[in-house]
């Protein structure tokens, strides 16, 4: 009767382990990117949006140093966070790192490059961003 | 002997974590001639009055998916493009044509998640939580839906707690904590771990996952 047990309790150790489930360890360093973008929406402030944008300069610094591959989306969106402050300038070239990480992101980085391009904002250097999620979070509600 | 409590303990880890591979087989069919290699989420619509859900929601959306060895669009950029753009209502973007959507950003398929459910009930001292979601993805190709899954979680305090005195005291206790800042983080989290987890609910494994290719079993 124990062997019999220990050997289910095994299988299910095993089956929970095989499938991936019993302690899912990342492909990717995502440093703190989720808690980071969902305190920007909880508390859509200056100081908020700045924390945001250092986690993803955080998890650019680690992936570039480690050799890892970066996420799927972190430069595009460090680049759209420096685009929003008036950086037209390095925004594009964070999509065009987002580019190259990542091919299968062409046609969007092309046409917000082209964006970055045409209409650079004349965003304060390092005020808050012009318009704040605030306002977003309300509109994409519809309410 | 110390070794009995094992047993129940792995079963109730596995369960937990949805690891069960039950249900009747899905037919991957449309996802394997799709091929697809990058995914657009779209903003959650939603229908609760929960007027924060679809943003909260959307954070917890791209590192499931990414780590399926998918390219997922950046997901707080396309919704500020979504609604420079003048597509700030969700449910306009779940109604546009999804081949047209995707060719706009180059996207392989599109993710639409439905917030059905995101609240909390109060019953004497006793709180639930609901977090209700659906998901559907689409083909840039076809505009056909390649997979749709829904999920219903929900978290009770006060429930199976012990009687008496003290349970009341701890019941009035979880309720006062939840009724302040109901956290429905954990719940929505948990809800995509078990619509994305493969075998089960969720889809094969994609071009970035050593996986890919090789978990949908011979013949396929």
């Amino acid at each position: 009767m124990r062997p019999h047990l220990r050997n289910a309790a095994l299988a299910a150790l095993a089956a929970a382990a095989v499938s991936g489930c019993a302690t899912p360890s990342t492909h990717y360093a995502w440093g703190d990117y989720d808690d980071a973008l969902y305190s920007l929406y909880k508390d859509p402030t200056p100081a908020q949006h700045q924390k945001y944008v250092a986690s993803l300069k955080a998890i650019i610094l680690a992936s570039e140093q480690s050799g890892r591959k970066i996420p799927p989306g972190i430069y595009a969106e460090y680049g759209y966070a420096l685009f929003e402050e008036g950086n037209a300038v390095d925004a594009v070239a964070y999509y065009r790192k987002e580019m190259e990480a990542w091919p299968a992101s062409q046609v969007f980085m092309e046409k917000m490059i082209g964006v970055a391009q045409r209409r650079p904002r004349p965003g304060p250097p390092d005020g808050p961003p012009p318009k704040g999620p605030a306002t977003a979070v309300e509109k994409a509600t519809g309410s | 002997m110390r070794r009995t409590g094992l047993l129940p303990a792995a079963i109730a880890v596995a369960s937990l974590l949805g690891c069960a591979t039950n249900g009747p087989a899905t037919s991957y069919e449309k996802w394997v001639t799709a091929d697809p290699r990058s995914i657009l989420v779209v903003p959650p619509a939603s229908k609760s009055v929960a007027i924060d859900a679809p943003a909260y929601f959307l954070s917890t959306v791209p590192i499931p998916v990414a780590e399926r060895g998918y390219y997922v669009f950046p997901v707080h950029m396309v919704k500020r493009v979504l609604e420079d753009d003048g597509l700030s209502d969700a449910f306009l973007v779940h109604q546009a044509d999804p081949m047209r959507l995707c060719s706009l950003f180059g996207a392989d398929a599109v993710l639409y998640v439905t917030i059905e459910r995101w609240d909390a009930q109060y019953v004497v001292l006793s709180s639930t939580v609901t977090v209700e979601l659906t998901y559907v993805m689409k083909g840039g190709r076809t505009g056909d839906v390649l997979w749709k899954a829904q999920e219903r979680m929900t978290y009770s305090s006060g429930s199976g707690g012990s009687g008496g005195l003290a349970g009341l005291i701890a019941a009035a206790i979880d309720a006062a904590v939840t009724k302040a800042a109901p956290n429905y983080m954990p719940l929505a989290r948990q809800a995509n771990a078990e619509a994305l987890a493969f075998p089960g609910k969720g889809f094969p494994a994609g071009p970035y996952a050593p996986a890919y290719r090789k978990d949908l079993g011979p013949g396929k």
